[in-house]
Formats: C-alpha cells, sequence, structure tokens
C-alpha cells in the first residue's frame, strides 16, 4: 500500500513536470495570447477527441440571445490522459464552463486553461511557458 | 520511506486536480526504488521515458554553422512549433502533414518514449509518437554502401564493452532534424552511444556528421532515459484526414481575423 501510494505521488509530481513542456505544438503558442484568459459558459457541439490536437466546439450565447460559435484546442489525446480524459469526458450537449488563452486576431478560438464539466469535474492546465 | 512519504504528501496538497495514473507509471524526480537493483549492462530492454535539456531537438547550444545550401534550407523551413522567434501559425513542417517524423527526430520528443526489444541479431525500438519502430541490426554485417534513400535509414549496432554503438546511413533528405527545422543531406550520418549506467538509466549520446550541411559533427547533449515498468506504449498516429480537419476549423480560423 505505502508503495503504491509513493508511486501514485510521484505520478503526479511527474505531472507536474511534464505539463509546461508539451504546451507548443502546431503554431498554437504563437496565434494565441498566453498573457490573456477568458472564462465563458457554454454547450458542446463537437468533442474531437483525435490527433493532433484534442478541440472542442461550443456555442456560447450573450444575454441577448447571439450565439459565438467557439473552439478550444488542447493537447492529443495520449498527452492529455493525464489529467484523466478519454473518448468519454465530453459529448455534444454538455454544458461547460471553459477558460482559454484567446486568439491573438480576437477569432473565436482558444488554447484550452481550464475546463468544468457537467459532472463538475475540474481541469487545470498548467501555464505553458512564453 | 517516511521522508519520501511526506515529501509526497505536500505534492498530494498542491495538486488541484487528479488525474488518472493510466499504466504510465512515475516519471517525476522522487527517488526510486529500483534504481540501486543489480543489471545486465547489455540489456537495454523495456520502456523508458526520455529527457534532454534541448527539449526536441539534439540540442540547443552547439549546433555547428551550416553551409550555405543548409541556411537556404533552413530560412524556407517554417516551423509551427518551436522556437518563438521561428515559428508562424500556418508553417510548413512535413511533419504536420503527417510525413514521417522520420530519424533521428522520432528521438527528441521528451513527452513520449521509447520502447527497446532485444531478439537475436537484432535491437528494436519502439515509439509511440507517430506509432513507428526502427530496427538496428546487430548481426555483425556492415553498413550498406550505396544505401536507398528512407525516412529512417539503416542502423547497425555492435557493443564496445558496455557501450552499445549505432551507425545510421541511407537517408532521404526530406525530414527536418527537429521542430526548428534544421535540414540534411542524403549524405547524412548518424552515430548513437548507449549506455546503462544503473538499473533505471540509460544515457544517450548521439552525433551528426553531415559535412553538406553542417560544416563540423553536431555533437548532441547527453539524453537521459529512464525506466518505466509500467509504462505501455500507446497509438499516437499522424492522421492526415484529421489534420485537415483539425487545421480547418482550428489552427487557420484562430490566425484569421474575424471577417477575412
Amino acid at each position: 500500500m505505502k508503495s503504491t501510494l509513493i508511486r501514485s505521488l510521484t505520478a503526479l509530481a511527474g505531472l507536474l513536470a511534464l505539463s509546461v513542456s508539451v504546451f507548443a505544438h502546431h503554431g498554437s503558442r504563437v496565434s494565441y495570447d498566453l498573457t490573456k484568459q477568458i472564462t465563458m459558459k457554454g454547450v458542446v457541439t463537437e468533442y474531437q477527441y483525435q490527433n493532433p490536437h484534442i478541440y472542442i466546439m461550443y456555442d456560447v450565447k450573450d444575454e441577448s440571445g447571439n450565439v459565438a460559435h467557439w473552439g478550444a484546442e488542447t493537447n492529443s489525446p495520449i498527452v492529455q490522459a493525464r489529467w484523466g480524459w478519454d473518448k468519454h469526458t465530453l459529448k455534444p450537449g454538455d454544458e461547460i464552463t471553459i477558460t482559454v488563452y484567446p486568439s491573438k486576431v480576437g477569432s473565436t478560438r482558444g488554447y484550452l486553461s481550464k475546463l468544468v464539466t457537467p459532472d463538475g469535474k475540474v481541469t487545470n492546465l498548467s501555464a505553458p511557458e512564453q | 520511506m517516511r521522508r519520501a512519504l511526506g515529501v509526497g504528501i505536500v505534492v498530494l496538497m498542491a495538486v488541484v486536480f487528479a488525474p488518472a495514473a493510466r499504466g504510465q507509471g512515475s516519471r517525476g524526480a522522487a527517488p526510486s526504488a529500483t534504481k540501486d537493483l543489480p543489471f545486465d549492462a547489455h540489456d537495454l530492454s523495456g520502456a523508458w521515458w526520455r529527457h534532454g535539456k534541448s527539449g526536441s531537438t539534439l540540442s540547443r547550444n552547439n549546433v555547428p554553422p551550416m553551409t550555405p545550401s543548409a541556411q537556404a534550407r533552413y530560412a524556407a523551413n517554417k516551423p509551427g512549433i518551436g522556437r518563438p522567434e521561428r515559428i508562424v501559425p500556418l508553417g510548413n513542417d512535413p511533419a504536420m502533414a503527417c510525413d514521417p517524423i522520420g530519424f533521428p527526430r522520432v528521438m527528441f520528443y521528451d513527452a513520449y518514449p521509447t520502447e527497446i526489444v532485444q531478439i537475436p541479431g537484432r535491437i528494436l525500438e519502439f515509439f509511440d509518437y507517430f506509432y513507428v519502430h526502427r530496427t538496428i541490426w546487430m548481426d555483425g554485417r556492415q553498413l550498406p554502401k550505396d544505401p536507398d534513400p528512407t525516412w529512417y535509414g539503416v542502423s547497425v549496432g555492435h557493443w564496445e564493452g558496455d557501450t552499445l554503438v549505432v551507425e545510421t546511413v541511407g537517408f532521404n533528405d526530406r525530414t527536418w532534424l527537429d521542430d526548428d527545422g534544421h535540414p540534411h543531406t542524403e549524405d547524412m550520418r548518424v552515430e548513437e552511444r548507449y549506455r546503462r549506467v544503473n538499473h533505471d538509466t540509460i544515457e544517450l549520446n548521439m552525433t551528426i556528421i553531415d559535412p553538406k550541411s553542417y560544416t563540423q559533427p553536431w555533437v548532441g547533449e547527453t539524453k537521459t532515459w529512464t525506466l518505466d515498468p509500467k509504462l505501455e506504449l500507446r497509438e499516437d498516429v499522424c492522421v492526415p484526414s484529421d489534420e485537415e480537419k483539425y487545421k480547418e476549423e482550428m489552427r487557420v480560423p484562430a490566425a484569421t481575423a474575424p471577417g477575412k
């Protein structure tokens, strides 16, 4: 039991060490403003659980009822597994609270920073290095 | 034991989320229970996490001067990943179109492990990144004299004491050496030296020799590989149709101002 606990805790330590190094990919870092974070409530329309990056398409409704179509990307499935993600993590219709680093040019795209899924589970991705 | 437990509890308190440990095992800096076990220096088998200080390249700091032709190719290569001063949102890295990542670039991604399998006459290295393997021939053969150009080359190895020395030739010139877009020619030769320094650790030193691209051999930093008995490689393929879909739905819109 003790050695299992140590292995798990060591895995968590490794996770912290790992998380920063895999951020930059496919020009993602250069497209997003890493000094800003926006939090939104939205409804999932697509959950693309695939390479090269998992990405979520979701609709955000403002007070007037206008709908903005957003997309947020994150790591590949094999890397995102370290945060407990799998093919069941999201599905169309899910209501989410999502925080992203937004597109530098103001388009409705972002890089995932934090996600709260309908079950209340929180995924916190550490801030990427500049 | 108690001290490690105490440190572990501090780490646990500091962590907000609860990731699954999913057969990924441990790759952190905590002391290993198996490091000082006896080992066979000629047995490199197992799944190894790879670590380097330079990230996804042979080395950051001592890249030799490039020849004029290599410089021209380097300037034309537009990375989508890597150093901020070089990357552009819509680069031309062939790996982003799912061209084979090739050797030695496949060796440099620290987030992805290598699994080594030794069978008579061969050592096989498996990579979940791009889901490929390479063969190191250990049957005493010579390097081919006039090999066909390939993405991963032809590798021949032999033991010098406790060091596995591997030489690879027979490359095409279509792969990048790293995310930064360093080029190479078909005449490149790569030398690797593997040494298992304790039960849990392999040290890998690699040199790239390509006089048509680099005026001196490019001697890499020492990469450190650590054994993980619980690690199971997973499929991580590059799918051209998924790349296309991702590009249309995310990569291009992220870099395109609204109304354009």
